[in-house]
């Protein structure tokens, strides 16, 4: 199968873009906070242990 | 430019190539290649000094007193024999290789043998006083200035070599491209390291169990802080599918051609974009390994932990996030000595991006199984698919295993025999010396992967874009901050006298 033309590809994005899924939005948001709260936490702790 | 989205051959890195091939994969050979190096440098600790003969470059101003064998029991061995019995060692446990691969042994030779011969000209080239001596020995080799960059400037100068050849002369690139294996030849290198930092480690207990703590807190934060930020810029401000956002965010958050090949794979993409990823994710980290290294010098100097993380969570790709450990670590320690008179002990800056990285490796495999469960599951159904767990342990970068082993090993050894540190360390040493030639030919084979030239290609400049945009105006900075608020403070060991 031939393979598709890297400008061809970066058009057809603009053109059919692909809004953001709920479900999407949740994994960004989602993984995003608990990567703070964990970012916090550990400081926290490793403070604490050192 | 009618095929723009057809790679040409020496443009796929050999890691994404390698990933359709029958035989052996990269990871277990590296494994196969860094135990062998491992367990014949053991011979020492039952009195046979099987590697002794490796050829070892100091810092010289008469060259022909640069080479000598690294065992003072082959000191009457001519340096020229001593170079001669390594590149034969290598030759034949990279043909070995080759063959595992089932790859072209004859082409295979040839491009080892070239690679060899320029990477340790290299080497040699920047082990010259005036360009490697630090201040305090400089009055030892009669002058009176140095760039102060320690021979590990042989790194640069092997890096520097290997761009030019794969941006001018990719003909002959071309021609021993079944060689240029930088993931091969740091992996190898990244095995026998943990034999090399067992040793350091075991003079030093609470400060490398606080280390290994650390190193995981730090990565788990950035896996979680840098991939979703990556995927909605992507997504939101550049309009990318979720076809090529998805790798695209792994390939610049979490650790370049493995991440990006992994999520490919996890969330069905067509092969040509973790392909044209991976092409991008080489280019920047080069740029990052000859700006970052100098950037933590000047002004991480005083905190070589700090400076290794940060290596370790900014580069991508394991050969270049290794590789700036071990420039960074040179050069931080060269600084603090310059500057502060402070002489750390060597390799803790090189340890920390180490096991950083290595944890970040460990992890791609579970965040490739989240996303594989969360597009199977709720973005793509895909009805009677299940995602198994088994996945995790196929995506597993199996060499972490031989560095967690000779890590351990080491450990166990010295801690059951105290006597026998002395002989531990010495054959460590002796290991070393193949590991600092894999170092140097990781560094020319990443150079002369990277083609510069397909940042000219039509159609790249969007995926160049958010590439430069995340990498340097996000993960570079938020890298910094989360190396600094879990290292800041924690200093390696000081060399008295």
């Amino acid at each position: 199968m031939p393979e598709p033309h890297l400008t061809d590809e970066m058009r057809r994005m603009e053109s059919e873009y692909e809004p953001l899924l709920p479900i999407e939005n949740k994994l960004i948001w989602y993984t995003f906070g608990i990567g703070l709260v964990l970012l916090v936490a550990l400081v926290l702790v490793s403070w604490l242990l050192a | 430019m009618a095929n723009a989205m057809q790679p040409a051959k020496y443009d796929a890195p050999n890691a994404v190539v390698q990933a359709t091939q029958p035989g052996m994969s990269e990871d277990w050979l590296a494994v196969c290649i860094g135990l062998l190096v491992f367990i014949l440098s053991l011979g020492l600790l039952s009195g046979f000094d099987l590697l002794g003969w490796a050829v070892t470059t100091s810092v010289w101003m008469v060259p022909a007193k640069a080479l000598v064998p690294v065992a003072k029991s082959y000191a009457k061995l001519p340096a020229a024999i001593s170079l001669l019995a390594t590149y034969g060692f290598f030759l034949i446990v990279l043909l070995l290789g080759a063959l595992a691969m089932r790859t072209s042994v004859k082409r295979f030779a040839i491009g080892v043998t070239a690679i060899f011969a320029l990477s340790y000209a290299c080497w040699f080239l920047g082990s010259w006083a005036y360009i490697a001596a630090t201040p305090d020995k400089r009055q030892g080799f009669g002058i009176n200035w140095s760039l102060n960059l320690t021979n590990e400037s042989g790194f640069i100068i092997a890096l520097l070599s290997g761009l030019i050849f794969g941006n001018f002369l990719p003909g002959v690139v071309q021609r021993f491209k079944e060689a240029i294996r930088p993931e091969l030849y740091i992996k190898s290198a990244i095995v026998i390291l943990g034999g090399f930092l067992g040793i350091t480690a075991l003079d030093q207990r609470q400060l490398a169990s606080a280390m290994l703590f650390q190193g995981l807190c730090a990565i788990v934060c950035a896996y979680l802080i840098f991939w979703p930020i990556v995927y909605y810029v992507a997504r939101r401000y550049f309009g990318f599918s979720r076809e090529w956002a998805a790798p695209l965010a792994s390939g610049i958050s979490i650790c370049g051609v493995s991440a990006a090949i992994a999520t490919g794979s996890a969330i069905r993409a067509r092969p040509v974009v973790p392909v044209m990823v991976s092409s991008l994710v080489v280019i920047f980290s080069v740029v990052e390994l000859l700006i970052l290294p100098f950037a933590a010098q000047h002004y991480l100097f005083s905190q070589p932990m700090v400076a290794g993380a940060w290596m370790g969570l900014a580069v991508k790709t394991d050969g270049a996030a290794v590789a700036s450990g071990a420039i960074t670590d040179a050069l931080v320690r060269a600084k603090a000595l310059a500057a502060s008179g402070i002489h750390f002990q060597p390799n803790w800056t090189l340890g920390v991006a180490t096991t950083v990285k290595v944890f970040i490796d460990i992890f791609i495999g579970v965040w490739a199984f989240v996303l594989a469960w969360v597009w199977s599951a709720k973005i793509e159904r895909r009805e009677g698919e299940k995602v198994r767990a088994g996945q995790i342990w196929q995506r597993f970068p199996k060499f972490i295993l031989g560095y967690v082993a000779t890590f351990l090993i080491v450990l166990a050894l010295g801690a059951l025999a105290p006597a026998l540190v002395p002989k531990i360390k010495a054959s460590m040493g002796e290991a070393n010396v193949f590991r600092g030639i894999f170092f140097v030919m990781t560094f020319f084979a990443i150079g002369a992967v990277s083609n510069f030239r397909k940042l000219w290609q039509e159609g790249i400049a969007k995926l160049a874009a958010v590439y430069l945009l995340c990498l340097f105006g996000y993960i570079i900075w938020v890298g910094l901050l989360i190396s600094w608020l879990f290292f800041h403070g924690m200093l390696p060991p000081v060399v008295k006298g």
